[in-house]
Order: C-alpha cells, then structure tokens, then sequence
C-alpha cells in the first residue's frame, strides 16, 4: 500500500477523501461564518455560505457579556495544569504498572482499570458532596484534581502501560547493574524516551480537560470561574433566549486556537501515537 | 490562587472575631451572607439585582447578598444539584411550573406573614389569582414577583405583503378570532415566511400551547389536579385546530423549522410582553401588540410566572425573607416592573407600566397588560412536573406528523401520566 | 532488591490508586448506597428502602425502550465509527501530496467544542437547516432529520461519530504505520489484490489495535450524553432516550435520585461486563500480540 499509487488511483483518493470531507468541515465553516451573521441569516434557508451583510460586532460583545477573556484564561491553565499533572501521575503508574513487579499489581491495574468504565454523570453527586466537605464548590480545584488523580487519568495511565511494555527491557538492564535506583531509572532513562506517548497522553488530557461540561457546571458557579464550554451556553438574551450569533461567535474562539495549535503539532502528535504501541 | 481567598477570609473571620470581643456586641455585628440563585445573565438585571443588595445593606450592614446565575435551560437541575449536595441557597428563584414540587415539598420557608408584617409592603394588593400557584394552605411560600402575560405580536409589514388583514383591523372589526387569525397567519405562511409562532414551544414545551387551546377552555388537568383532560373534547378539539394550522393552512412553522419573529421572518409571534425588548431596533420593521385572539370559549388571558422564594435551609431564613420583602416592597417592585411585570394592583396602571414599557402604547398597556395580568391564568403546573412534562412531550410527538390519530395519541397521554397526576 | 522493588512500585502507583480511590471507588460505593434509599431531594428526606428501586428496574415500563434505543445506538455508532475510521485511516496511509492537510480537516472536529459542534448540527438538522438545503441543490427533499424515530437515531449516531472519528482515525493510521512495509511488498511479488493485501496483512497486523478502540468506543458510546440532550432531548417519543440520558432525567430532571443511583449501577454493570466480554474475545479475534 505504500507504493505510489497510479495517476487514476490518485485522483479517486482525492476525490473520495474530498466528498468525506464534507460532514467533517461544513460544520465548523458554518459555524465560523454565521458568526458573522445577523440572526436573521443564520436562519435563512438555503443557508448561506457566505453572510450577505458582515457583522463583526458580535466578537467585541463576546468579551462585553461575559468575562470571557476571563473565561478563556480559567481553562487555558486549568486545561494546562491538568494536562502536566497527568503526564505526571500516569507516567509514573504507567511504568510501575509495566516494568516492577509487585504482588497484586494486576489487581491493582485491574481496579485503576475501573475509571475507564464509569460516565462522570454516575459519580457526579457523590464528588460534589465530597468537594462540598472540602470547601471546594465554586473553586476550580474539582476541576483540576478529578481529571489529574481520577477516571480521566486511567486512559493516560493505560497508554503509558502500553508504551512501557513495549520498551526493550535491556536498556534499563545497564542502569541497574550500574546501581540507579528505581526512581533515577525513571527519570533519566524511561521518560526520555517515552516522550511520543507523552505527547499523545498530552494532547488527549489537555482536549479532555478544554472540552468538560458537565462538571464545571456542576462546581463552579460564577461567571468569573467558568471555563469556555460553559461560558457558551451563557450567551442568552434577558429571557433565557440564546444570542445565536454571540454563541457562534464564542464558540469560534473557542475552538481556533486549539486548531492552529493541532495544525502546528499534528505531524508529531500522529508519529508520537504511532511510536505509542498502542496495540492492546 | 484558592489559597489566597480561603487566608484573606481567615483572616476576616479573625478580624470579626476580635471585634466581637472588643465591642462585645455580637449580634449587630455577625456578618451574614446570602446567596440568591437566579437564570438571568443580564447585566442590566444584575445591576438592578446588585442595586437592591446594596440598598438593603445600608439598614443591614452586616448583610452581603450575592446573586448566582445559573444557565436558563438547566436552571432547576442545577439547583436541585446543589441542594442534593447539601449547598442549597438561601434564596432562588423557581419557575412557575416547577412551583408546586418546590411549594409542597416544605423546602421553602414560608414567606407570607413575614412579608405581610413589612410595613408599607402591602401584601394585599397582590391578586390571590397571582400568588395561588405560590401558596400551600393558605400560606405564601414564594412570592411571584413577576407576572408576565402572554400576547401576540404582529408584523405589519408581512402581513399587508401577504395582502391579509392585519390583527389591529381584525381587532376592529371585531373579529379577531383564532379563525381569522389563522387565515392571515396562512396567507404569510403562504409566502414562504413564518405564519404565527408560539415562542418557545419549539414542539417540546407544549406548556406554552396554553395560550392556544385555553381559548377552547380546554386543560391539560382537572382543575385539582388530579384527572387527565387530554382526551376530553376542548383539548381535542384545540389540538386538532394546531394540526391544522401547521399542516394543512401553513399558518405554523412545523416541527424542526426555525424561524424567529423578532428577526423579521413571521407574521405573528405568541410571547410575553415583556419580549418587547427583542424588537430590532434597527431595519426594523412596523410592529403591533394585540391580546390573545379569542377561541370558541370566549376571550381569555394567559400568563406565565416567576418566584423568589427562600429555602428552609437557610442558617438565615428570616434575614432572607427580610431581604425578599424589600427587593419586592412597592418601591422596589416598580424599579422590577421593567424587566419583570408585577402583579401589585398599584402598579398596575397604564402610567405607572408607560414608564417602565416604553415601547408600548396607552391602548397596548391597558388592553394587553392590566387586562392580561388581572384575569390571566397561570400556564400549566403540577407536582412532580418534569417528569409529566417529559412524557406528554413524548405523548405529543407522535400527533406533530401529517397524518395523526389525535384522540388515540390523547388517551395514550392520559394513561400513562394518570398515575403520576393522582400521586 | 525485590522488596525495595515491590516499595517503588507502590510509591509509583500510589497518586493514581488514591486518586481511584477518593475519586471513582468511594463515589461508586456512595452511589450504591443511594440505591438502596429514596431520596426526595426538594423534601430532604433520605429513607432507606432495600431493594425497592432494583425491583422497581423490573417494573419500569420505559425501561425495555431505553435499553433498546441505548443498544442501537452503540452498535450503530460503533459500526460506523470502526469502519469509517478504517476508511479514512487507509485513505491517509497513501503516500500523496498534501496528505497533510486531509489529515488535519479530519481530525479537526476532534478539538471543536462538543457543546459547539452539536449546537451546530442542531440547526444543519432543522427541517428548514443546511444538510436539506444541499439536498435540495440536488433535488432532494430531505426527512426532518430529528423529529421521526428512524433518522433522529441516525442523526445523534453520524453527529457523534463526524466528531469524534478523527481519534480512532489517527489510531488506526499509527497502527497501519507501524506495519513492516515487507509484508506488502511480499504480498504484491505473491500477486495479491489490494482487498487480499487488506484483508490478510493490514487488518491482522493492525487487530489489536481495533481491539482497543473498538473497547474505548463502546465505552464511550454509552456516556453520549450532551449529544443527545441537546439535539433530541430523547425524543421524538423516547425513541433517542439511551440509558445514560434516562439515568439523569431520572436523578436530575425528575429528582429521583435513589432511583437514578440505582440505573446509574445498571449503567456500570453493563459496561463491565460488556467490556469483560470483548478482553475475553481478543483471545480469539486478536491474531497478533506484541
């Protein structure tokens, strides 16, 4: 398959990826063009691919309604701190896991395992009593402990095992006869060169993070600490109404800066997956 | 960060504390804090809001009220996260819908003899119409201080386009019926723009069909409450008239068809006043508000209601109450009035609404307004009413296709919420 | 050395396990506790009731719906994610200019806000919404997408899997990466097909991975929550109420919460088992361990 393809073979690739491509991006060009729109546009029918009059008043009222670059900068570093704690703690448990033995690790990994099954909704009550307890409701701490510590961890913690494995055991060989304790074997050997698995662990945990809903509505209440999926929401007229077009608008800002960003770092993030082993 | 706050307000805790001992006079000087959850988001509302916490401050010093917005759609669920959470409100405000389930519970702490002992707050002029929904047992548990009916604004402009008679010449002509209004919402469905939209209903809140099918005196429930009317002719009758109106005259979007009034793509819109303010206020186009066309039973009115209500588990639930009955005492209630229509009878003439409904007419207020306000019926509630909302929605679905079997659908409606009407 | 070994394997669990512990063990535990009660929120009472909400399980009438709709809709989306996926990971394994970019325009709904994408989608699926209006161009008038039984389903299940796709896609591209370009050229000398290529090299070389995903997308495709409540809120009927949307109608919507507590335990079981049951089958389907 990797050859090179024949001329005709080439251009039903392209045309076949270009058709696929339709569902993937009209979306997102709706979205980011409607944000432009007055509110009578984005209903119109046939929809319009371009607005007929531009508005561009709808992004200075973005940051006028809410405090949104508030808003923004509460999931950039939430997003940020959750995305490093998780490389972190599952780098770590992920090479335990892996390369020591210890009696009841596989019971172990087996409960750690458990986060992966259960939804958020299942637990939510529970951790807000619990963060309640703590003095945490309306903090972004549930937010940054949760995905660090709990459920959104195991998936991290999963990949990295995987990586580890895979990792020919004879490099850390030298380093023991040599005397390196477990932790400097870590460190200096094993993390260096997990770093493809820790990029992919990275954009997943960071994605995950930028994109939760359900919590920060659950724990956080006021619009100072709410993070960006939430502000969405909160675009609304005096009456509950949304504000499409602000909404859109909103929505666009949100999701631009993770897209460069991917478009800058894609190369990398697809080889660091394909040197994660990821093969069950 | 977190740190930072949790050190500031120890040390002010420390600070009270060693006040208390200095001036030994603890009671004046507990500083109280209280949390009022509500679904605007509106920055004037808010300032109004913020305002009146500062307002009450300075008779109670030592009393800081804050104000949560939750978003509008989820409201009730929020709120009901927090107080299962054990981090309930003092205050919150409750939708009308939802009032029976917070009123029967005995999560509220009971308003009325607090307010009713304010002086100058003059409970009595606050209809028994308007605070029926609030009470339990003849005692008020939240006080509705906004009361909002519901009404039809008409584009003009479509209208006299489509070549149909507008509602202010029906209106004249004494003829403004569901028929006629119908025929003129088709002629503009007709055209390719929208006929009449019932705002909000959006084929999920039939709630809000209310102010449709009370025109044929139908009801979704006895008046206790406890009987399904579903099946009962009015109701049949009404709901064959929509199926109609949306399926064979086009006089209403159908299901999944967006379209929006306020932005110029419909003849008529069925909305509280209080929407008023979403008319464009540029390229705009000539608009009118008229009452509630009348139906086979006659003229009526609807409205919708919101409450303030103050949580029993409140470590400060007199303080609340304190604090409701100055937000809402007359003086406050009018400086409200402007975003939240009130149902106190001193308020409600056409000079006093002018002030705050600038957009309106003399002749809108009075027949829209004070008409609307003093002999509305309140849209549908019940105990336990999510769940009966979600299933009648379900019920429903299966009428808003073109071919239908309504009475079926209804009696299907009435057996499955029956149990929950009579629990 | 063992025993200073077994030490370090601890301490280097420790943060995950308590964090396992405190964050997802103790509220499971929590929530069953809340199974055996009823629990009226508005009210604040909590009395215990035994097992009273598990045989109420057998006695809900909506349930057998709720369960149907909620298996549909995970063989649907896992169905089409798992060979849309596939597709696009084969089509991107070509050695082609601006690859690239095709790559990123899949992926990229991958990063956009959940809540904006579907509110987007929301009004592309209106009768009157942009996927109708290219129909149209065609001259094809399309179904109102979220208001009839059949292509609601088909609706919540395609939002979900145009989303989220782009990460299986990029899994599947890693693992056909991974494979040994030999293996092909030896196939081709043998004069296989493409599809025998395919079918006899890439998908046992690339099977563990499929696996994988395949255990991460039925996983995930039972919490599809947000989807749902905003595109169909479960309707038209109860025809797109899948369990997990049901569970919080129940605990949030309706205030039941020892009831909800008590779907929320179904909800675990079931993904349990059905994850148990795919570990077993690798032993047979997995033709390739690394």
């Amino acid at each position: 398959m990797k050859a090179e393809l024949s001329p005709r073979a080439k251009v039903m690739v392209y045309g076949a990826m270009c058709v696929l491509l339709i569902p993937f991006v009209f979306p997102t060009w709706w979205m980011v063009t409607s944000s432009f729109k007055p509110v009578s546009e984005i209903f119109a029918f046939p929809p319009r691919l371009i607005p007929d009059s531009w508005d561009f008043t709808t992004y200075g009222q973005v940051f006028t309604l809410q405090p949104f670059a508030k808003q923004y900068w509460n999931s950039a570093y939430i997003a940020a701190i959750v995305t490093v704690g998780t490389m972190g703690i599952s780098s770590m448990a992920g090479y335990a896991f892996a390369r020591i033995r210890f009696p009841f690790a596989n019971a172990i990994f087996m409960v750690v395992l458990l986060g992966l099954l259960i939804p958020s909704e299942v637990t939510i009550v529970p951790l807000f009593q619990l963060f309640l307890k703590l003095g945490m409701v309306n903090t972004h701490w549930p937010l940054i402990l949760v995905p660090i510590f709990g459920a959104p961890s195991v998936f991290a913690t999963f990949v990295m095992r995987q990586f580890f494995i895979s990792l020919p055991a004879e490099l850390e060989e030298a380093a023991r006869v040599d005397g390196l304790s477990r932790f400097k074997i870590f460190t200096k050997i094993a993390l260096p060169l997990s770093r493809p698995a820790l990029a992919s662990v990275a954009i997943f945990t960071f994605l995950h993070s930028w994109n939760l809903y359900l919590e920060p509505i659950v724990f956080l209440s006021s619009a100072d600490k709410f993070t960006l999926p939430q502000a969405l929401t909160q675009f609304t007229d005096a009456y509950g109404g949304p504000m499409w077009n602000i909404q859109l608008a909103a929505a666009t800002l949100t999701a631009l800066p993770v897209l460069i960003v991917f478009i800058i770092a894609q190369k990398h993030f697809v080889e660091g997956l394909a040197h994660t082993g990821l093969k069950g | 960060m977190s740190n930072h706050i949790s050190l500031k307000s120890c040390v002010a805790a420390l600070a009270i504390g060693l006040s208390l001992t200095v001036f030994g006079n603890a009671s004046a000087q507990n500083a109280v804090k209280l949390r009022m959850t509500i679904w605007s988001a509106n920055e004037a509302h808010l300032k109004l809001f913020n305002d009146m916490a500062a307002g009450f401050k300075q008779t109670h010093p030592n009393v800081t009220v804050t104000y949560e917005s939750l978003p509008f759609e989820t409201y009730t669920t929020a709120l009901t996260t927090q107080i299962a959470g054990g981090n309930a409100p003092d205050m919150a405000w409750i939708f009308e819908t939802t009032a029976y389930d917070f009123v029967s519970s005995g999560a509220l702490y009971p308003l009325g003899d607090k307010l009713a002992a304010l002086k100058g707050y003059n409970l009595d002029e606050v209809s028994s119409g308007a605070t029926e929904r609030w009470s339990k047992d003849g005692k008020l548990y939240a006080y509705p201080f906004s009361t909002s009916p519901f009404a039809v604004f008409a584009n003009n402009d479509l209208i006299r386009k489509a070549g149909a008679k507008t509602p202010a010449e029906l209106i004249k002509s004494g003829e403004w019926t569901w028929e006629k209004a119908i025929e003129t919402a088709s002629a503009v469905g007709k055209t390719g723009k929208g006929g009449l939209i019932v705002r909000d209903f959006n084929y999920q809140n039939w709630q809000n069909l209310a102010a449709i099918w009370n025109g044929w005196g139908a009801s979704p429930w006895s008046e206790d409450g406890k009987n399904c009317t579903f099946g009962e002719k009015p109701m049949t009758d009404a709901l064959s008239f929509i199926h109609d109106a949306v399926f064979k005259n086009k006089a209403m979007p159908g299901p999944g068809e967006n379209m929006d009034f306020f932005a110029g793509d419909a003849a008529m819109t069925i909305t509280q006043i209080s929407r008023a303010s979403l008319l464009p206020k540029q390229n705009g186009f000539e608009w009118d508000l008229v009452p509630l066309p009348t139906g086979p039973a006659g003229e009526y009115a609807l409205i919708g209601q919101a409450g303030i209500g103050v949580m029993q588990s409140s470590a400060h639930a007199d303080i609340a109450a304190d604090f409701v009955g100055y937000m809402t005492n007359p003086e406050n209630s009018a400086k409200l009035a402007q975003f939240f229509p009130s149902a106190r009878k001193s308020l409600l003439n056409a000079e006093t609404l002018k002030k705050t409904n600038p957009l309106l007419s003399q002749e809108q207020l009075d027949k829209v307004v004070i008409a609307g306000i003093s002999t509305g019926k309140v849209i549908p509630g019940h105990t336990g009413f999510a769940q009966i909302q979600q299933m009648v929605r379900a019920g429903l679905d299966s009428i808003w296709t073109p071919q239908t079997d309504i009475a079926a659908a209804t009696q299907k409606i009435c057996g499955q919420i029956s149990p929950l009407l009579k629990r | 050395m063992a025993r200073r070994d077994s030490l370090a394997g601890y301490l280097f669990i420790a943060p995950q396990l308590i964090g396992i512990i405190a964050f997802v063990l103790l509220p499971l535990c929590l929530v069953f506790w809340y199974s055996l009660h009823e629990w009226n929120v508005l009210a604040n009472t909590f009395t215990y009731t035994g097992a009273q909400n598990y045989r109420m399980l057998l006695e809900d009438s909506s349930l057998p719906s709720v369960l149907g709709a909620t298996a549909l809709f995970s063989f649907g989306l896992v169905v089409l994610n798992m060979s849309l996926a596939l597709l696009l990971a084969v089509l991107l394994n070509q050695k082609l200019r601006g690859i690239a970019v095709f790559r990123t325009l899949f992926f990229s709904p991958v990063v956009v806000s959940l809540v904006a994408w579907t509110i987007v989608w929301g009004f592309l699926l209106q009768k009157n919404g942009g996927i109708n209006g290219m129909l149209l161009t065609v001259g094809i008038e399309g179904p109102n997408w979220l208001r009839e039984p059949v292509t609601a389903m088909i609706s919540v299940i395609v939002v979900q899997v145009f989303k989220n796709v782009g990460l299986n896609m990029i899994l599947f591209l890693a693992a056909l990466q991974g494979v040994p370009n030999e293996l092909y050229e030896a196939a081709r000398i043998d004069g296989a097909s493409s599809f025998k290529q395919f079918r006899r090299i890439m998908l046992p070389m690339i099977s563990p991975t499929i696996l994988l995903t395949s255990i991460i997308t039925i996983v995930g495709s039972l919490q599809v929550f947000a989807q749902i409540a905003v595109l169909t809120q479960g309707g038209p009927g109860v025809s797109t109420t899948v369990l997990v949307y049901y569970l919080y109608q129940q605990a949030f919507q309706f205030h039941f919460f020892g009831y909800g507590s008590t779907l929320s335990i179904m909800l675990f079981v079931i993904v349990a088992v059905l994850t148990f049951a795919q570990w077993q089958l690798r032993k047979r389907m997995v033709f390739y361990e690394s």
